[in-house]
């Protein structure tokens, strides 16, 4: 069981005024940035495309980008398998901490886990990228 | 480090005036709000001023028919009330000078009434308003203790690494989108007839309704792509290990909730895209086994995308979803703050 760790001073910095300092740095940042975006947005609104009719179905429909890949998924699987899929996928995630039990020994673990994810993110943008050309 | 507060604070400040003064250019008016008085409507209401002066006019024509409506010239309106004192030469240097004059006037005589207040009465020697106010509370309600409680919490310097903060800019994009979605609301009208055009009106007549509605566009994406690095970086560090669980099954919640957001968004402008977008998402949900169905009708209101998809979905994407993540967000910062940053291996 990993130890929750109460910082002492030495490793630590103060919260208040340090740390906070720091987020606010953060945070002025981001928000210059918003505001290049409202001022992008003055000359090339986001805009609209023709309005909804349920009698005309366009050639060519998609989802939001963030479920394009399971979108993309879809078009080729079972539709009752590729629905659940993502909901098992999501269970499983959510209760993974149960799953994966054993506390960390060295680095390895972590590479695993690092290597893992970077194929199930390439993997996930390729997909994603497939259904936004195809 | 000094020398960086000092262009910090100049620079908050600017953009903190900015933003204010955008926000309140989009919430008072829109180009055109004045319009109407610009012309006169023949078809208004006459006013009880309108008709005594008919009436005086009439009486002085020596007219036998008092009451038939004369045509008179409109009253001359101005259409801004606050800028000009009336008949004056109007420009827009006249109101801007003015009101220059007086919030500067303004200024002294605060400054002068904020140095004397805090001396008044007690005449001890000076202290700045907050900090009296700061003392004034605290003498009431004890809360300097549990609050430098929470402000005194060390953090570990491990966790001063940028990748620790992509959580926090989750949170901050929560807020302004958050912010811009109220400001949003104000003008949306969520019904299939008055959606598209009211969307086209916070585009092109309300003042920085472009702006807003991209902010709000791009941070919803933003938003997601940060919530899912956080995720990603937890994941890797192996941080939502025991005794971290919770934190880890109320994050995922979190991200569904963020997704959710988008989804039920999506939908909100009423444009094609939106439409068929949102008949494919659903179409998915419903293809589940077992309770399908039971999702697809909670969705739609029935069996196809309507009215009331739209009435529901304006619901949840400014109601339901909002109010969960904040209790969700709550539990999740309580968590961290109760057990500190993992340390990593």
């Amino acid at each position: 069981m990993a130890e929750i760790s109460h910082s002492t001073e030495e490793d630590a910095i103060p919260f208040y005024p340090d740390h906070v300092r720091t987020e606010f740095r953060v945070t002025v940042g981001i928000t210059i940035v918003i505001i290049l975006l409202g001022v992008i947005g003055l000359f090339s609104p986001v805009g609209l495309g023709q309005p909804a009719d349920p009698l005309d179905t366009p050639a060519h429909i998609k989802p939001e980008w963030y479920f394009l890949a399971l979108y993309q998924l879809l078009k080729y699987i079972d539709k009752t398998v590729g629905a659940t899929l993502p909901v098992i996928a999501i269970v499983l995630l959510a209760l993974w901490p149960f799953l994966d039990r054993r506390p960390d020994a060295g680095r390895k673990a972590k590479q695993i886990r690092f290597i893992a994810v970077s194929i199930a993110v390439v993997v996930l943008i390729a997909m994603t990228i497939w259904g936004e050309i195809s | 480090m000094r020398h960086i507060s000092r262009i910090i604070i100049p620079i908050s400040i600017a953009l903190a005036l900015v933003l204010l003064s955008g926000m309140v250019g989009f919430i008072t008016t829109h180009a055109g709000a004045f319009s109407s008085l610009d012309q006169a409507d023949p078809n208004a209401k006459q006013t009880e001023f309108d008709q005594m002066r008919i009436l005086l006019s009439a009486a002085g024509s020596n007219t036998k028919d008092a009451t038939a409506s004369v045509n008179l010239p409109p009253p001359e309106k101005d259409p801004c009330l606050h800028c000009h004192i009336a008949g004056e030469d109007k420009n827009l240097w006249t109101p801007f000078i003015r009101w220059s004059i007086f919030s500067g006037v303004g200024l002294v005589f605060a400054y002068g009434f904020y140095r004397s207040a805090s001396t008044w009465r007690t005449r001890l020697p000076w202290k700045p308003i907050p900090k009296r106010a700061a003392e004034w509370v605290d003498e009431r309600y004890q809360v300097s203790e549990p609050l430098s409680k929470v402000l005194n919490k060390p953090v570990p310097k491990f966790a001063l690494r940028w990748w620790y903060c992509l959580g926090g800019i989750t949170a901050f994009l929560f807020l302004v989108q958050g912010v811009t979605g109220i400001m949003l609301s104000f003008y949306y009208k969520p019904t299939p007839e008055a959606a598209y055009a009211s969307i086209q009106f916070i585009e092109t007549q309300v003042r920085f309704g472009s702006a807003i509605r991209m902010i709000h566009h791009w941070g919803s994406n933003s938003m997601i792509v940060m919530c899912i690095a956080h995720m990603l970086r937890v994941f890797i560090m192996g941080a939502y290990k025991s005794p971290r669980e919770l934190n880890w099954v109320s994050g995922v919640l979190l991200l569904g909730l963020t997704l959710a957001f988008g989804f039920t968004g999506y939908l909100l402008p009423w444009d094609q895209r939106a439409y068929w977008a949102t008949t494919v998402g659903t179409e998915i949900a419903g293809s589940i086994p077992g309770i399908g169905n039971l999702a697809l009708v909670f969705l739609r209101v029935g069996w196809d995308v309507g009215a009331l998809t739209l009435s529901r979905f304006y619901s949840l994407h400014v109601l339901v979803i909002p109010l969960a993540t904040v209790i969700f967000m709550f539990a999740h910062f309580m968590m961290v703050r109760r057990q500190g940053v993992a340390r990593p291996v």
